[in-house]
């Protein structure tokens, strides 16, 4: 690739080489070295992971291939067993206590339909932990959640009881929740997944129009190999171990889906490395018997 | 005005208005979170505590006995079911053990404990050990003013903290891994919750007992939620449930003295629960 030299306005953050490169590089997410393992059974092996400011990262892989376990790392509800991860300069669970660094969408929502919430209350939830004890929520963030009903197309429905939603509608809730302490990484669990094609389409569209928006570093873990594509401009194969792929801006999404399907059917038809390794124990005792 | 308050019917029903109020906020919380069984839990282990106060007894009569000690069952009762609830509410956030495991386990082992303690004891004395009815069924009658203008304070507390961390109790019932990963100290939340719970039932356990002091942990939000859409509403109609259950309750009780207050209250809530279920299903079907 040939770069010309360019005189870039003092107030460019990104080069265009084909892609964009942000050219302040400062990693928002710094995993280095991270190994984690389940009572001696290695779950996450050297994993090294930087994701860049303004950048989404997609994670596909294997079940049983670390993703959840990675996403728990980042959340601080787990310790790697070696290794540091630092989110935007301090440790993860520093980050989430802060309340406004790291914002998640759970894979499994929690179960709502009797709770007597509106959809606006659930959504004022996300700012609890940023507002704090014995404090009432500021002005500008109400004023932020209410931006935020709009813009996802929440507004007829903040009033209804958040029990009375679709599945693809509470899904714009929960994303609405997580984004409302605006949130410096976003990290999404399965977002389309328990969710039906056309909620699924409007989704990944909601998240590209949001990433741009509100300046975001998204990591996105799916198996859904369309939305990564979509989303993403780098993806990261995790089976046990990492490895990288960018996506040429210019790529079609088509084609980098049916790039990254060869790769998980490379892995091994979607099987964890643990799995083919007990798999390959029990043919060999069953070759010696 | 004074005087009502001074008299016997004026402490109980004073107290049940306190307690009314105090559990019907709470188990708005308790369903939504799903720890009916917690209230069983901790309120069954108070058994164990009286067993404790009954096998000192046994074991050292003349310092432990019940003229000696005779707030000794109390006290052994406050505190068990303030450790249990901790203990529950300890390995329930940090334990490998199911939630509905670690409850039932402590719950069995008191109620065993207890009955054993009062076997026991009945063995070595031959009479039933001190406090055996008014721990199990509640004794409204000994309730003094002055038990009763406590019960006032403390529940004036729980529903002060309640009003106070009301976002935090919110966010943590509607979703807990959200509300930590979110910045809320959930896990300080969960174990603030539960002793509110703990300290409600203690005092609860004096007008209902330990069998029945769940009715009033349960069954006015179960009954709200049946109605109510939004939370305000839902909170109003658990007080008003639960106030007609404890007054109207420990009325029947004045009443029929042969009725003790705690199925009184029991069953009253429960009619209150199955007019609700019944009603709401009729709104379903016209709406």
């Amino acid at each position: 690739m040939r770069v010309s030299a360019v005189r870039l306005p003092p107030d460019a953050t990104y080069l265009h080489v084909g892609y964009h490169v942000p050219l302040r590089m400062t990693p928002l997410v710094d995993i280095q070295d991270v190994d984690f393992a389940y009572r001696e059974q290695p779950v996450l092996r050297g994993i090294r992971l930087q994701v860049p400011e303004q950048t989404t990262l997609g994670i596909i892989g294997p079940n049983g291939g670390g993703k959840t376990t990675l996403v728990r790392l980042l959340l601080g509800l787990l310790k790697p067993t070696r290794g540091r991860i630092l989110i935007d300069g301090m440790p993860p669970e520093k980050a989430v206590a802060r309340g406004n660094i790291v914002g998640y969408l759970p894979q499994n929502s929690p179960v709502v339909e009797k709770f007597p919430l509106t959809v606006r209350q659930v959504i004022r939830l996300g700012l609890v932990g940023k507002t704090g004890v014995f404090r009432s929520h500021s002005r500008e963030d109400l004023a932020f959640v209410d931006g935020l009903i709009e813009r996802l197309g929440l507004a007829e429905m903040a009033s209804k009881p958040v029990g009375a939603l679709s599945g693809g509608q509470l899904q714009r809730v929960f994303i609405a929740k997580a984004l409302a302490p605006r949130p410096k990484l976003l990290i999404l669990d399965e977002p389309t997944t328990a969710i039906d094609r056309s909620a699924q389409q409007r989704v990944i569209e909601m998240i590209q129009q949001l990433k741009a928006e509100l300046s975001l570093t998204i990591i996105l873990v799916s198996h859904d190999l369309r939305a990564v594509t979509a989303i993403a401009d780098r993806i990261a194969c995790l089976n046990v171990t990492l490895h990288y792929h960018d996506i040429p801006e210019h790529m079609p999404a088509d084609l980098a889906y049916q790039m990254f399907a060869c790769d998980l059917e490379a892995m091994g038809l979607g099987m964890a490395r643990h799995q083919q390794a007990a798999g390959s124990g029990q043919q060999a005792a069953g070759g010696r018997g | 005005m004074l005087g009502f308050v001074t008299s016997s019917m004026g402490a109980a029903m004073l107290t049940a208005v306190a307690l009314g109020v105090t559990c019907a906020i709470l188990s708005v919380f308790v369903v939504l979170r799903r720890w009916a069984f917690i209230g069983e839990g901790i309120s069954h282990s108070g058994f164990g505590g009286a067993g404790v106060a009954w096998m000192l007894a046994v074991l050292a009569p003349g310092i432990f006995g019940a003229e000696q000690t005779p707030w000794m069952v109390s006290t052994c009762v406050v505190l068990f079911c303030l450790g249990t609830a901790a203990l529950i509410g300890y390995f329930s956030l940090h334990g490998e053990m199911n939630f509905d495991a670690v409850v039932g386990i402590f719950l069995v082992a008191s109620l065993a404990f207890g009955f054993t303690a009062q076997h026991v004891y009945m063995h070595m004395e031959g009479r039933q050990p001190w406090g055996f009815d008014s721990v199990f069924l509640g004794d409204l009658l000994r309730i003094t003013p002055a038990y009763s203008l406590a019960a006032l304070g403390i529940c004036a507390a729980v529903v002060l903290t309640v009003v106070a961390l009301w976002k935090e109790i919110v966010n943590y019932c509607f979703d807990p891994l959200g509300a930590h990963v979110g910045g809320m100290r959930a896990g300080v939340v969960h174990f603030v919750l539960m002793l509110l719970v703990a300290v409600t039932i203690i005092i609860g356990m004096y007008v209902a007992g330990a069998l029945l002091v769940t009715a009033l942990i349960v069954l006015p939000g179960a009954t709200a939620l049946l109605l109510g859409r939004q939370m305000r509403g839902v909170m109003t109609l658990a007080i008003i449930t639960g106030l007609i259950g404890t007054v109207g309750g420990t009325l029947i009780h004045e009443w029929l003295r042969f009725i003790p207050a705690g199925p009184a209250i029991a069953l009253v809530l429960f009619v209150e629960f199955v007019v609700a279920y019944v009603a709401a299903r009729v709104l379903r079907l016209t709406a």
